[in-house]
């Protein structure tokens, strides 16, 4: 019931190749060569020319983009893209979870970056359809990360920024890697949420983030990435050290609600800790800040012992 | 002589609310195609609409506002239709698409291709399906061994929904946090799913057709069941018929936009407080009258606090609670 007739795709595929070639035209300086990239979705993505005029669809990809040089490209951003400051003044085509098609395509971009998994499907297939180049990302880690700034460099024509950021996030994450290769275990919950109370499995960037330097997520094993979980279930697997990033609140109600349990190890060594949220919750180059200052909490936590 | 003029007056009163009906709906889809987060003057619009204009604007309005509108128009016809069917057939105000339990069948099964990562396209087919489903068991267990009544089907449908209200809580309670969003959406209501508008609407013009032949009888019906069998109104069969009808309505309305609230309830109800209850008129003008609320309920849903954009079932009720209690206070 979806597959329709559609009448003017033409007019798009016209519109998008007057806009290519009108700014081939404009900018003589830019190379006119083909860039192909592989997305996060398997497919191959090729563009006649680098983007000029990019929409980024969810905040970390607006992140990723502006680290990987392309943040004068990008045209639309999602609700929440205050990452870089300068990310804030650009124009808004709704909430990751539910876009404005229309107020989209007024941007006439070149390339759409989508986040796979979180922005309607239905509707980002829509744009496709409509002639745009959709580029689906889908990050789960630093090497992720890395590979991602690499491409959007190819994608908007700044490779050689892209490909430094690319190489110092490498670096400072391998530094990490080296620093806290013979760190000590420490047993953690991270709590993403209070009510109702989630954590994250093994499979999310922050478990990875802390196993990096010697944090056990005691929660590794749940089949879902953020599993609603009971308190019961935490006092049974007692974690040395609690980390969260509450709502964004360093005087965080959710951290104190754990002292009614002072059985807790965590509890009885004052190992409740907070963390910038933004830093370790989005899957964008500033994660390696929110890694350090994790591990820093699980060196805390180790000296208390 | 004097027998057929009379005939003729009653039937050009009974054909003037439904133009104006039409008109409004017309109206009504014009507004969906000149509103949107981007601004198109209407000299553009026209321009657009003759096959010409800017490119841009050809996108937004062929592409994005048409197909949308048609939908929207579509779905909020069949829901209305539905309703005042419903309500016949159960001789119950109350009485809405949903009542029998059908969109909580299609919710579940939608929510469950959704959970298994499912393309829209099979969640609206396995939504049709949950639907259907839910039709069946209810007229089967409705059917049950002894005599049956509306009373019984109204009865066995409460009862399922609740069943499948319990089991739609379930799977949100279950679902991954990022999937929540999509899903509430579609639990709201919501045309940004709707794909192609044909569906729903050879649906409405085809229901239509059946519908408008059984004016009368149903006239007859809603004054009570045993006043329709000594009329001589075949009731057992007639009432299926209006359940079966008035399910497939549901479906496809639901399929197409998810379950959208309130069109099917009120529509019925407002038409029925200016109109008088004659079914012969009361039937298309459900059908005009939905159509009409539902296309300007998602025009503003869209534009409303673009570029965020609200599901439709927030609108429909917003718009239709005050003019509905309006229209109640001045009634007698």
């Amino acid at each position: 019931m979806h597959k329709s007739a559609r009448v003017a795709p033409m007019a798009a595929l016209t519109l998008m190749l007057s806009l290519i070639i009108g700014l081939g035209a404009c900018l003589p300086g830019v190379a006119r060569a083909e860039v192909c990239v592989g997305d996060d979705a398997g497919h191959e993505l090729c563009l006649e020319a680098p983007a000029q005029r990019i929409v980024a669809l969810s905040p970390s990809v607006t992140e990723l983009l502006f680290a990987a040089g392309a943040g004068e490209r990008v045209v639309g951003v999602v609700n929440f893209s205050d990452y870089p400051a300068a990310a804030r003044s650009i124009p808004q085509v709704g909430g990751y979870d539910r876009l404005d098609l229309e107020a989209l395509l007024a941007l006439e971009p070149d390339l759409v970056v989508a986040w796979q998994g979180g922005n309607p499907r239905e509707q980002v297939e829509r744009l496709s359809r409509l002639g745009l180049p959709v580029y689906f990302s889908d990050v789960e880690d630093f090497a992720g990360i890395a590979d991602t700034l690499e491409r959007f460099g190819t994608l908007a024509g700044t490779p050689d920024v892209a490909a430094a950021a690319a190489a110092s996030l490498r670096e400072d994450v391998a530094t990490l890697r080296e620093r806290y290769a013979n760190a000590d275990p420490v047993p953690v919950f991270y709590q993403v949420w209070e009510q109702p109370l989630m954590t994250i499995n093994g499979e999310h960037w922050i478990s990875r983030s802390l196993a990096l330097c010697g944090g056990v997520n005691l929660f590794a094993d749940a089949s879902t990435l953020a599993p609603r979980i009971g308190v019961e279930s935490v006092l049974a697997r007692d974690p040395e050290a609690i980390i969260t990033g509450g709502m964004g609140d360093p005087n965080s109600t959710w951290l104190e609600a754990w002292r009614d349990f002072p059985q807790l190890t965590a509890v009885q060594r004052g190992n409740l800790f907070f963390v910038n949220p933004n830093l370790v919750q989005r899957a964008a180059p500033r994660l390696v800040e929110g890694t350090r200052q994790l591990c820093q909490r699980l060196e805390v936590a180790r000296g208390r012992r | 002589m004097a027998d057929a003029s009379v005939h003729l007056v009653s039937r050009t009163r009974r054909l003037r609310p439904l133009a104006w009906l039409a008109l409004a709906a017309l109206l009504a889809l014009a507004i969906a195609l000149a509103l949107g987060s981007v601004g198109i003057a209407p000299d553009e619009l026209v321009a657009v609409l003759l096959g010409g204009g800017d490119a841009l604007h050809q996108t937004l309005v062929l592409e994005l506002r048409l197909p949308r509108a048609l939908a929207a128009f579509g779905t909020g016809a069949l829901l209305a239709l539905a309703g005042a069917l419903m309500q016949i057939l159960l001789r119950n105000p109350l009485a809405d698409p949903y009542v029998l339990g059908l969109s909580g069948g299609a919710s579940v099964a939608a929510l469950v291709a959704m959970l298994a990562g499912a393309s829209m396209a099979l969640v609206s087919g396995a939504a049709f399906v949950g639907a259907l489903v839910s039709i069946l068991i209810v007229f089967g267990l409705a059917h049950g061994t002894g005599s049956w009544t509306p009373t019984r089907l109204l009865l066995t449908g409460v009862v399922m929904a609740a069943g499948w209200g319990a089991l739609i809580s379930f799977l949100l309670a279950v679902s991954p946090v990022d999937q929540l969003p999509g899903m509430l959406y579609w639990l709201m209501g919501d045309m940004a799913y709707a794909g192609s508008p044909w569906p729903v609407l050879s649906v409405a013009v085809i229901s239509l057709v059946v519908v408008t032949p059984l004016g009368r009888t149903l006239n007859v019906l809603a004054r009570g069941g045993l006043q329709a069998a000594a009329l001589g109104v075949a009731v057992r069969s007639l009432e299926w018929t209006l359940y079966l009808l008035a399910s497939l309505l549901t479906a496809v309305a639901v399929t197409t936009a998810g379950s959208v609230g309130f069109v099917g309830l009120m529509v019925p109800h407002m038409l029925r407080l200016r109109l008088g209850n004659d079914q012969r008129v009361i039937l298309p003008a459900s059908l005009l009258a939905g159509g009409t609320l539902l296309t300007l309920a998602d025009t503003l849903a869209r534009t409303l606090i673009a570029p965020q954009q609200l599901p439709v079932g927030v609108i429909t009720a917003l718009l239709g609670v005050p003019s509905f209690l309006y229209l109640l206070s001045r009634s007698r």
